[in-house]
């Protein structure tokens, strides 16, 4: 339901961090009017520079993807689908040749188990109190290994080799804010409340609700999007979606990397241990 | 807006965007609401979660359509014929509210005899006068002339009636109608006409939602008008989840028709006195009697313009001097934009002050507006940046091509940078009528000014220049009231010209309670107590008053109560002001039956409180506190005391919502389907083509495609993104907004791209009589061919963000569109026009011409309608009586 | 470029299929025509690129190593002379210490080089530092600075002292404590020294990529033969011969064959294709034929040099190769799908369209 009165939810000041409650987002396409405010709101709070992607023709996305200076960005999907009940003129009317156009606000997951906090050789990315995963950009160095242990292809490492640059970046959670006892900025400047902010477990089932609300206006295909059995254990940042995962370029079955950790662990001392073996037996022996 | 103005008494929004959560039907046309007026859109998506049916109806599916239920494809220009028909349908299906419509409304009304409908001459009502291009409007009034006292037939009988002349004048607003005329498909139409009736009713309301693509149409006000009558037949006006929202284009554009940058109307709706042959209104008393209405709000119309002329001469204004009304300018022909834009083309005007505008790209046929730039003796522009209106004379297309070269250009230009909205305190007054104080959150940087600075030192400047004169020209100047106190930084203390605004009472000795900022800048005693409301108003001289319609936003309390924050309520009352008197949905006195109960439970507003003999509720109510429900007027009452307890249209002397506009407008009482003036087909609904009362501007540099022009096959429309503002002056220059929208595209559908040869992300140029723009091709299926006529119509969509300045830039859509002004308010038809598209890039240069003259033939056919009138005719009846009284305004 | 239709490419024939079928039976054809999916629109003109793109617009899901040459370099380096510590210790088990002395300088040398270029690459290189700020070994790359300091700490030291071994025991003055002090260094490098070699393999393997995490098993082996072979490569180059080289240099050949074999027979279909198409492919398979195949030839026909320079531009060859075939998969969404689900199923048609199962039950009351 989108605010109380004439409030909106995503004003009420709150101590979810002093708390050390476990706070999420929960992104909701159906309200989701492809406005964008959330990924301004975002750049201007966080003074994040434009990347300036240029004309994409990807329909009304010209950001293509989240990254180092995009740590919002709104999707824009054009699909042969119908979008609930409606009525798309002369395309849904005989429903042989539906169309729906969605907007789904995509972020940083926040993963219950997260591949670039795990991977982060400084500590430089740390959970915080209310659960979020933090780069603290004094420490990075930007190796960039973070990058490419992120399942969901989020945080990225800047071009420019500059002290205030070359680091790796994502989305806060505006930490600053959230201890100041506001909403993010994103989600407080989204007008239609798509994006949603509270305690991570009222989110969930609201979440649920939504879902079952949705399916029974004739949403069929509306889902989840919280890979909670695998191994990243649930996102802080999770999703409604009407249809696949794929069409929004979220993973079907993310994995945080540190699964192949026992694999490639095994291999590497097994390996070291063979070629140690091996070339002091050949020494030895010949 | 004259077309809310006449059907209901003011020209604003009827309700408040919070209101639209309680609406059980919402129907958005001519509006992007998500995209243009997304904060307001949340209040959508509330009432679609409350189960409300939304429907838009819109040439193109945009980010509006993707959210509603229904979504409905029209031709642009074609919306009084698909709102007929839903007319139609409420009166041939009996789905109107009839306690309603014979109550609240004129239906009942008897007309003149001798009134004669377009449906009997061929388009043209009675009082054509083809020697003026213009109406006569005599012969539409009601029977008797007095429109106080009308005659009514309660049981909607007479064939006279506004009922049966109505029912008469939409009978032809057929489905079939509606097909071959906008292309919506019957049975799309047929679920919109019954979604929309079935949420109507005591227990149910719908509201409608539209902003440019009504009004940017050569018959904008009728569009405007056809919504309101039919609101009004389903009784949702003045009604919680009902109502028309006029959704408002600047942040303070609605501020800026209640107290006018127009050039014939004067703060709170008040006409511009006339000064033409046919209408003298040198004498103040001829005003007033031209003006004044026995009953009904405008009765105080003396009360008004006399406390308006007292703030603005002070002392100097004395029962003497006529209150000082010869300072005044009169006004003897038509000064919109584009006639002075015209005349400014043709050499006649000398100097020009600029001040938070980019004619260079979002005026219409942006060439020629540049051209005439060019004409300039001088030119004085004050904005936050270099805009393509400030640079024109190094950087456009005319330079680009060699139409004019900078050191030719003997115009001088002043750029003054001006202070952003964040650096100077105000109010602004938002699209639902909320005044809002901001106050200022940071200095401005280096040079920039606000306006209030610069408008207070210039007329500082010029007051100093005429009091050393002596010429009777000067005397406006030396007679002005510029008592302002200034703040450290020499602007006039905004919360001072707020006060004056509200009004006060003029003797400095009145006593000191409810005094506030009583001393000038000299510190003499100024004035004295404010006063509460505009009741209080007096036409003896002893109150003063900026705005009447603003009067209450800062009291006796000395409350500013723009700058309230604790909103309460339904409504928020609490947080801002709204006009008139803190009334959210105005007309509210029709949310109660004609007995003072709530129609019902579900829908209750305000309503009569029995006990305490008055009217309570949700809102303030917009009616007389204390008047009964079943109050009868004696005969000869005057004002207020002369209208009913069951007449909710208080400004309207008879109290009534109008169905049937008996006096107000240029082009009719009913409003008539007209093609655009450049239209792929002839009008199917009535011989003539156009609207007969436009303003042609017929010139050689405005050359126009006449119907079916083979040469411009497909139809054009423009629209806004969300991403960027209007010209592109606060958002081009912007590296966060102006990254989402880098580059100007045009919008088509697979298959007309697939007839093109082209492909998705294609340059193209669009090309009409008045020029060519390049643009990506975005091809989409949310753009439909349609069936209108019995043929496939293409249409292609433009943004309007682009221009030739700044660190993005692009083609100018206005560049292609031509010159006209709808009658009532000078409207440019900024909406539709004819155009070709060449799929190949645009030579860039001197050679450009030369191209376009080989793409487009420009002159193998006459570039003139049919119907246009020859240069120099007259340009319609701008300036006849009762023209402006009726909430005159410009959607910008 | 633009638009990427997820719908299988049977659809649209089933469609067009029917649409033939009615426009010879009726002479026309009504109804709805075919349509790209998720794309802004249908191309007039569809290449079977647009229709076999997938998700977004064919964007990629993951985002690409943002690694530069580097960091292969720093592959093969650390590979190297990792390695050669190990040759180091072992040739003291012949008291060869002529070879340990020219083992431990390309271990010292790659002791240097090494974090350079580690360094070079960083986004903020005057932070190399805050490497060694905590140790996790969750972390391979944490682990693997810790194992390149340790053996920076090692290796450096321990050519300095091997040197003077080497050279007090030619002048016949040797010192027990230098002695000692050597072995312990040379002993300390070659512990670290086989991590350094094989732990970038686990590097790559515990990420999100595709192509490296598929091998993750694989990749640890195949790296640390590769160090193992290009530090015996390297020592053969400099003239040392030995039997153990020459052993070694055919054992990592074969094993590097075997790797190669591994890799071509256990593909992954879409998923790891980087390493099979394109230039990144081609970088990679031509990089293990010089290491493998190649070098075995040429052993074969007793030409050591040649052999040993074939397997050292192979170890490099393949490092880039990996890289680039890490960054191709990354940008592929169809790899990163076809990673997650066993194979693409075919998209249903568009009216027997099955809905996705929600992942979570909805609420039983709301
Ligand atoms: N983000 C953003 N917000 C803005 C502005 C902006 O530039 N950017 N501008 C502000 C201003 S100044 C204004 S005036 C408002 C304007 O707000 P809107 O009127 O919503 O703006 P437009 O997008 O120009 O036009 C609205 C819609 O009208 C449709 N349309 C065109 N012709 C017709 C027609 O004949 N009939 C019907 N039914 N529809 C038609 C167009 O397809 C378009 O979708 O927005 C204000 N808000
Ligand atoms: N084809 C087509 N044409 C259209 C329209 C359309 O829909 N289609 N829409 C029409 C409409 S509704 C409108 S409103 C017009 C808009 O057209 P314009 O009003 O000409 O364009 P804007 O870009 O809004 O110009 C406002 C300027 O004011 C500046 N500014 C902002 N704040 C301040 C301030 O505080 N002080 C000063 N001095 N300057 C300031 C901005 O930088 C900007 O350059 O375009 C019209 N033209
Ligand atoms: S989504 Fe990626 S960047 Fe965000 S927490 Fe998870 S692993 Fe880290
Ligand atoms: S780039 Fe920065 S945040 Fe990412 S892993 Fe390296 S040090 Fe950590
Ligand atoms: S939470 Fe803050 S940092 Fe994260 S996307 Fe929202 S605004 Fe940006
Ligand atoms: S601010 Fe909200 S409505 Fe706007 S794009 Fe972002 S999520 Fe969607
Ligand atoms: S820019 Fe201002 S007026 Fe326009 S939608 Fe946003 S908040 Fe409302
Ligand atoms: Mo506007």
């Amino acid at each position: 339901m989108i605010g109380e009165g004439i409030l909106s939810t995503n004003q009420r000041p709150h101590t979810y961090v002093q708390d050390e409650i476990t706070t999420g987002f929960f992104t909701d396409p159906t309200v989701c009017i492809g406005c964008k405010a959330c990924e301004v709101a975002c750049k201007e709070w966080n003074n994040v520079p434009a990347d300036f992607a240029g004309w994409t023709g990807h329909s009304y996305d010209n950001t293509t993807s989240l990254g180092a200076s995009t740590w919002r960005h709104v999707m824009f999907l054009e699909q042969p689908e119908r979008q609930g009940r409606q009525v798309a003129g002369p395309m849904g009317n005989d429903h042989q040749d539906p169309f729906r156009w969605q907007f789904l606000s995509d972020v940083c997951k926040h993963c219950e188990e997260a591949g670039c906090l795990e991977s982060c050789p400084t500590g430089s990315i740390v959970r915080t109190e209310n659960g979020a995963v933090y780069v603290q950009d004094d420490v990075c160095n930007g190796c960039g290994y973070c990058v490419v242990s992120c399942p969901f292809g989020v945080i990225d490492r800047r071009d420019e080799q500059e002290e205030d640059k070359g680091g790796a970046f994502k989305c806060t959670f505006c930490y600053d804010r959230q201890i100041s006892g506001l909403t993010p900025a994103c989600a407080k400047a989204c007008p239609t409340e798509s994006i949603r902010f509270g305690p991570l477990t009222d989110l969930e089932r609201e979440a649920e609700v939504r879902v079952s609300t949705l399916r029974s206006a004739g949403y069929e295909d509306a889902q989840l999007y919280n890979p909670k059995e695998t191994s990243v254990k649930g996102t802080h940042a999770f999703f409604l979606l009407l249809g696949k995962p794929e069409s929004y370029n979220l993973p079907p079955r993310p994995e945080v990397p540190t699964v192949y950790l026992k694999d490639a662990y095994t291999s590497m001392a097994g390996t070291a241990l063979f070629a140690a073996a091996a070339v002091v037996a050949l020494f030895a022996l010949s | 807006m004259p077309g809310l103005g006449t059907s209901f008494g003011r020209g604003g929004a009827t309700t408040a965007q919070q209101d639209l959560q309680f609406a059980n039907c919402i129907l958005i046309q001519g509006s992007s609401m998500a995209e243009n007026h997304p904060v307001g859109f949340r209040w959508v998506m509330k009432a679609r979660e409350n189960g409300a049916t939304i429907i838009h109806v819109d040439p193109r599916y945009s980010r509006t359509s993707a959210m509603a239920d229904l979504w409905v494809p029209i031709r642009p220009g074609t919306d009084i014929v698909f709102l007929g028909g839903i007319v139609n349908y409420t009166l041939t299906q009996e789905r109107y509210f009839h306690e309603y419509v014979v109550r609240y409304t004129n239906a009942s009304c008897i007309v003149k005899e001798g009134f004669q409908d377009s449906e009997d001459g061929g388009g043209f009502f009675s009082g054509w006068e083809e020697a003026r291009r213009a109406y006569d409007p005599k012969s539409w009034t009601y029977e008797g002339d007095d429109l106080g006292h009308p005659q009514r037939d309660l049981t909607l009988q007479h064939p006279r009636c506004v009922f049966q002349i109505l029912k008469r004048h939409f009978a032809r607003y057929t489905p079939e109608l509606v097909q071959r005329v906008t292309g919506c498909p019957p049975d799309l139409f047929q679920q919109v006409a019954e979604k929309f009736t079935a949420a109507s009713g005591p227990d149910k309301t719908a509201a409608m939602c539209y902003a440019v693509g009504w009004t940017q149409h050569s018959v904008g006000v009728q569009i405007i008008r056809t919504a309101s009558i039919l609101q009004l037949l389903q009784g949702n006006i003045g009604r919680p989840g009902g109502g028309i929202m006029a959704l408002r284009g600047h942040a303070s554009i609605q501020g800026s028709t209640d107290i006018p940058t127009l050039y014939d109307a004067l703060p709170g709706y008040l006409p511009v006195p006339r000064g033409t042959k046919e209408h003298d209104e040198e004498k103040l008393d001829t005003f007033l009697n031209n003006y004044t209405n026995p009953t009904g709000l405008w009765h105080s119309l003396p009360a008004y313009t006399i406390s308006l002329l007292k703030s603005y001469y002070g002392t100097r204004a004395t029962k003497e001097n006529e209150w000082g009304w010869r300072f005044l300018p009169r006004i003897n022909r038509d000064h919109s934009h584009l006639a002075y834009f015209a005349e400014m083309f043709e050499g006649k005007v000398e100097g020009f002050f600029l001040m938070g505008q980019n004619p260079a790209v979002g005026g219409q046929h942006s060439r020629f507006e540049r051209l005439a730039l060019s004409k300039l003796k001088w030119m004085v522009v004050r904005d936050l940046v270099e805009i393509e209106s400030a640079c024109w004379w190094y950087r456009s297309p005319e330079i680009e091509r060699g139409e004019l070269t900078t050191d030719q250009i003997g115009t001088e230009i002043f750029f003054l940078p001006a202070a952003g909205h964040a650096e100077k305190a105000g109010t602004f007054t938002n699209t639902q009528r909320l005044l809002q104080f901001r106050e200022k959150a940071v200095s401005p940087p280096g040079d920039c000014r606000s306006e209030n600075w610069f408008i207070h030192q210039l007329a500082k400047r010029l007051i100093a220049k005429a009091r050393a004169s002596t010429d009777r020209l000067d005397e406006p100047l030396r007679a002005l009231d510029w008592w302002y106190p200034e703040t450290e930084d020499g602007e006039p203390e905004p919360e001072a010209i707020l006060a004056e605004i509200n009004g006060w009472k003029t003797d400095p000795n009145a006593g000191s309670d409810g005094v506030f900022m009583g001393k000038d800048r000299d510190g003499h005693p100024h004035h004295g107590p404010q006063i509460g409301d505009y009741m209080d108003l007096k036409d003896d001289g002893s109150t003063a008053s900026g705005c009447w319609i603003y009067t209450g936003v800062l009291g006796p309390d000395g409350v500013n109560k723009a700058h309230r924050r604790k909103p309460e309520g339904r409504y928020g009352h609490g947080w801002g002001f709204a006009w008139p008197s803190d009334r959210h949905i105005i007309y509210n006195r029709a949310s109660a039956r004609p007995d003072g109960s709530p129609w019902s439970k579900e829908k209750e507003l305000v309503w009569w409180d029995a006990q305490r003999k008055q009217w309570t509720g949700h809102d303030v109510a917009d009616f007389k506190k204390t008047k009964a429900p079943d109050f009868e007027p004696k005969p000869d009452a005057k004002g207020l005391e002369g209208q009913r307890g069951d007449a909710p249209f208080i400004l309207h002397e008879d109290g009534l919502g109008w169905i049937y506009v008996p006096r107000g407008l240029q082009d009719g009482p009913l409003p008539t389907h007209f093609e655009p003036i450049e239209s792929p087909i002839q009008n199917p609904v009535y011989p003539r083509n156009t609207n007969p009362a436009v303003n042609w501007f017929t010139r050689d540099y405005n050359p126009k495609a006449p119907p079916g022009d083979p040469r411009f096959p497909f139809v054009l429309s423009t629209f806004r993104l969300t991403e960027h503002h209007t010209a592109g002056g606060m958002s081009r220059w912007l590296s966060h907004l102006a990254e989402l929208q880098p580059e100007m595209f045009v919008e088509l559908s697979p298959e007309f791209a697939e007839h093109l040869g082209i492909t998705h992300g294609d340059h193209v140029t669009v090309v009409t009589l008045r020029g060519g723009i390049e643009a990506r091709a975005m091809v989409s299926r949310r753009i439909r061919p349609l069936l209108v006529d019995g043929r496939q119509l293409h249409q292609v969509f433009m943004p309007f963000h682009w221009g030739a300045a700044g660190p993005f830039q692009g083609g100018s859509v206005n560049d292609l569109l031509e010159l006209t002004a709808e009658p009532n308010i000078s409207i440019h038809e900024g909406k539709v026009c004819l155009c070709n598209v060449i799929p190949e890039r645009m030579p860039r240069g001197p050679q450009f011409w030369d191209w376009f003259k080989g793409k487009v033939q420009p002159d193998a056919r006459p570039n003139r309608h049919p119907e246009e009138p020859p240069p120099g005719a007259p340009d319609g009846g701008r300036l006849v009586p009762g023209h402006g009284q009726h909430g005159k305004s410009h959607t910008l | 470029m633009i638009a990427t239709p997820q719908n299988h490419p049977d659809n649209f024939e089933e469609r067009l299929h029917q649409l033939r079928e009615e426009a010879l039976a009726k002479g026309v054809v009504t109804g709805a025509g075919v349509h790209a999916a998720a794309g802004p629109m249908p191309e007039p003109t569809r290449t079977p690129e647009t229709l076999n793109t997938v998700g977004y617009y064919g964007l990629p899901i993951i985002k690409p190593p943002v690694w530069k040459w580097m960091i292969g370099g720093y592959f093969f380096v650390g590979g190297l002379s990792g390695m050669a510590s190990l040759l180091a210790a072992a040739a003291l088990l012949k008291r060869d210490w002529a070879m340990s002395r020219a083992a431990m300088w390309c271990a010292a040398a790659g002791a240097v080089v090494s974090p350079a270029l580690l360094i070079w690459d960083l986004g903020r290189p005057q932070r190399f530092i805050n490497m060694l700020r905590v140790f996790k070994p969750q972390s391979p790359m944490s682990l693997g600075s810790w194992v390149l300091t340790a053996f920076g700490a090692a290796a450096i030291p321990g050519a300095v002292l091997t040197e003077l071994q080497f050279r007090m025991l030619e002048r016949g003055t040797p010192n027990a404590a230098i002695h000692g002090l050597a072995i312990a260094a040379i002993v300390g490098s070659a512990s670290t020294g086989v991590l350094l070699a094989t732990y970038t393999g686990a590097l790559l393997g515990v990420t999100a990529v595709p192509a490296w995490h598929l091998h993750r098993k694989v990749l640890p082996f195949h790296f640390g033969i590769a160090g193992l072979g290009s530090a015996a490569a390297l020592l053969e180059l400099l003239g040392f011969r030995s039997p153990a080289l020459r052993l070694i240099g055919y054992g990592a050949a074969a094993l590097e064959t075997a790797v190669l074999v591994t890799l071509e027979t256990r593909k992954h279909a879409e998923a790891d294709e980087a390493l099979h198409k394109g230039k990144s492919g081609l970088t990679l398979r031509s990089g293990e034929a010089l290491e493998g195949p190649l070098s075995l030839v040429f052993r074969a026909f007793g030409a050591s040099p040649q052999a040993a320079g074939c397997f050292l531009a192979g170890a490099l060859l393949t490092r880039f190769g990996w890289l680039s075939a890490g960054r191709e998969s990354a940008k592929n969404p169809r790899a990163v799908l076809a990673s997650q689900r066993p194979a693409l199923p075919a998209a249903p048609s568009r009216r027997q369209r099955s809905i996705a199962k929600p992942q979570h039950q909805p609420a039983e009351s709301m």
